[in-house]
């Protein structure tokens, strides 16, 4: 029962310091624009750390999550593309881009049989380079400011949103949710999938079906998400592995909890990101800089 | 009644033919060994069979139903498949790992009933791992593991169990354990298809054998018509020496 308290009480504590704490002195201006950058905290956290535990129970890899999959950065690269063609920022796009890339590093890992769990992983973080080339290159051509491109790639959750632009924010977070929830149905079948291939197609699991829903469906979401907030990396690889030590391995308890806990890291390092240095830094500095190591201490077990 | 048909069954790796033209039944209630050399296609059968892999020319019945035809869930009431090796990357529980089995019968968000929990309780027992059901899985040994495994795969209420190679890398405790599990079940009418290596195993445990050799069916029938010397020495290239077994009526093999 304890951990329950423990992890909501995090939660309300990482809203309460972001409410509160930062440079500016508090003021109802303030406040506003800081409780929208706490919802979108809690939807970015909540959504990235949902998908990476989603993809790391249908891969089987610890070390699977939509930046190491490259799927966030393409989601990147297709909002750039959307700016640079379009003129804005388009969760399309993003969309587009994002299972582009995916698929495309699918392809490579199951090249000659047999998806390699490192090669997955290789694939991805290669792409995910090539795409933020791709993005820098096409924003500064477009004669977009370095901080824009910076925020795409890193991730950034001072987006003002006023009264011109709150309901498609809200219809976007909407849609997503209802998504998220729609992938959660999928919980007994990431259980059964951690025993091997054979083991869930025999207990008459469609593994193919399965895993192009989770495929498409992800990439929808991660679109939307990185339209709004850019592409945060290593929420989605640290979160669900605490997760599923506090909470044990089924998914049925470690996505819900995962939400949750993602929401409460990316609010954390939003607030560590603001008072660290007089200019904002994009929140992905923070998360990287706590997530890398972690991904380095995995890989080696 | 036959549980399963096979129907000229055709498969092949790319242009790899791994199954040539392959018919056979099952009768309801039989003990049946696949055996036969490595690359024979047994494996390869019984995936077919479990429509884990897709024949190129052929069918597979299920009590008079096409398998191609059938929902994955369907098949998984009828047909539990123990796969050579299962693989545990996450830390459950015994018991969460045996009511896994009863996935076939749930649909998302559909909480266990009554008749699930009691499944999975037989299931605990029949194969003896009820005193491990809140052990953690990977502190398990592999016989352990194994055994609960078959209990997962009880817990599907099958008619017909299928195990590949189910006493591969089990010490002689162990293989001696499973195999008695299997026959228990099968006095109690669920009939048991089983590719062994060990045909010494094979012999003491099966009613009926099917000796596959290069995608084909070479021979079937009793342990007692289908292991002879020349046979074994046509199929394996290798003598061997064949004599009774001293308690039960069925031949066993040494080498010479």
């Amino acid at each position: 029962m304890n951990k329950y308290l423990i992890v909501t009480a995090l939660f309300v504590l990482a809203v309460i310091t972001g409410l509160l704490i930062g440079p500016a002195p508090l003021d109802s201006t303030i406040l506003q624009l800081r409780l929208s950058r706490v919802v979108l905290g809690i939807f970015a956290g909540g959504i990235m750390a949902f998908c990476g535990g989603i993809l790391q129970g249908l891969f089987g890899n610890p070390l699977v999550e939509p930046y190491t999959l490259g799927s966030a950065s393409g989601a990147a690269l297709g909002a750039a593309c959307g700016i640079l063609f379009v003129g804005i920022l388009n969760p399309l796009f993003a969309f587009l881009g994002s299972l582009g890339v995916g698929f495309f590093v699918y392809t490579i890992a199951r090249m000659e049989g047999g998806l390699l769990r490192d090669r997955l992983i290789l694939a991805g973080v290669v792409m995910s380079f090539l795409c933020s080339a791709l993005v820098m290159l096409i924003m500064v051509m477009g004669g977009r400011e370095l901080y824009e491109v910076l925020y795409l790639l890193m991730g950034y959750l001072g987006v003002i949103i006023d009264a011109s632009n709150r309901w498609y924010y809200i219809v976007l977070m909407v849609v997503s949710l209802g998504l998220v929830g729609f992938l959660y149905r999928y919980y007994r079948e990431l259980d059964i999938i951690s025993q091997g291939i054979e083991t869930a197609a025999g207990l008459g699991v469609n593994i193919e079906r399965l895993s192009l829903i989770i495929f498409v469906v992800t990439s929808l979401i991660i679109g939307i998400t990185v339209s709004m907030v850019g592409a945060i990396g290593f929420v989605g690889l640290v979160v669900p592995h605490i997760s599923k030590l506090l909470f044990g391995a089924k998914h049925l308890r470690s996505l819900p909890a995962s939400f949750l806990l993602g929401a409460t890291f990316l609010l954390f390092a939003d607030t560590l990101a603001r008072v660290l240095t007089v200019y904002e830094l994009p929140v992905g500095v923070v998360t990287s800089i706590v997530g890398v190591p972690f991904f380095i201490y995995l890989y080696r077990r | 009644m036959k549980s399963i048909v096979v129907n000229t069954i055709s498969f092949a790796y790319n242009d790899d033919a791994v199954l040539k033209n392959i018919t056979l039944d099952i009768t309801e209630g039989d003990f049946v060994g696949i055996i036969g050399p490595n690359g024979a296609g047994k494996s390869t059968l019984l995936r077919i069979i479990c429509r884990i892999l897709h024949p190129q020319h052929g069918t597979v019945l299920l009590f008079g139903d096409d398998i191609a035809q059938m929902h994955g869930k369907q098949i998984a009431q009828y047909l539990a498949f123990v796969p050579q090796e299962t693989y545990f990357s996450l830390n459950f529980t015994v018991e969460d790992v045996v009511r896994m089995g009863r996935y076939p019968y749930l649909s998302p968000f559909q909480r266990e009933r009554c008749d699930d929990r009691d499944a999975v309780d037989r299931a605990l027992h029949a194969a003896h791992v009820d005193m491990f059901r809140h052990r953690q899985i990977n502190s398990l040994s592999s016989g352990e593991r194994q055994r609960v495994v078959i209990a997962r795969a009880l817990a599907q209420a099958p008619r017909i169990l299928i195990l590949d190679e189910p006493t591969s890398h089990l010490d002689l405790h162990h293989q001696h354990a499973i195999m008695e599990l299997l026959g228990n079940l099968n006095k109690e009418g669920m009939s048991i298809l089983v590719v062994n290596h060990d045909l010494n195993l094979a012999s003491l445990y099966c009613r009926r054998l099917i000796l596959l050799h290069e995608g084909s069916v070479f021979a079937q029938g009793t342990p007692g018509s289908i292991i002879n010397e020349q046979t074994l020495k046509q199929i394996y290239q290798t003598d061997v020496t064949i004599i009774q077994h001293p308690h039960k009526n069925v031949p066993q093999i040494f080498l010479k």
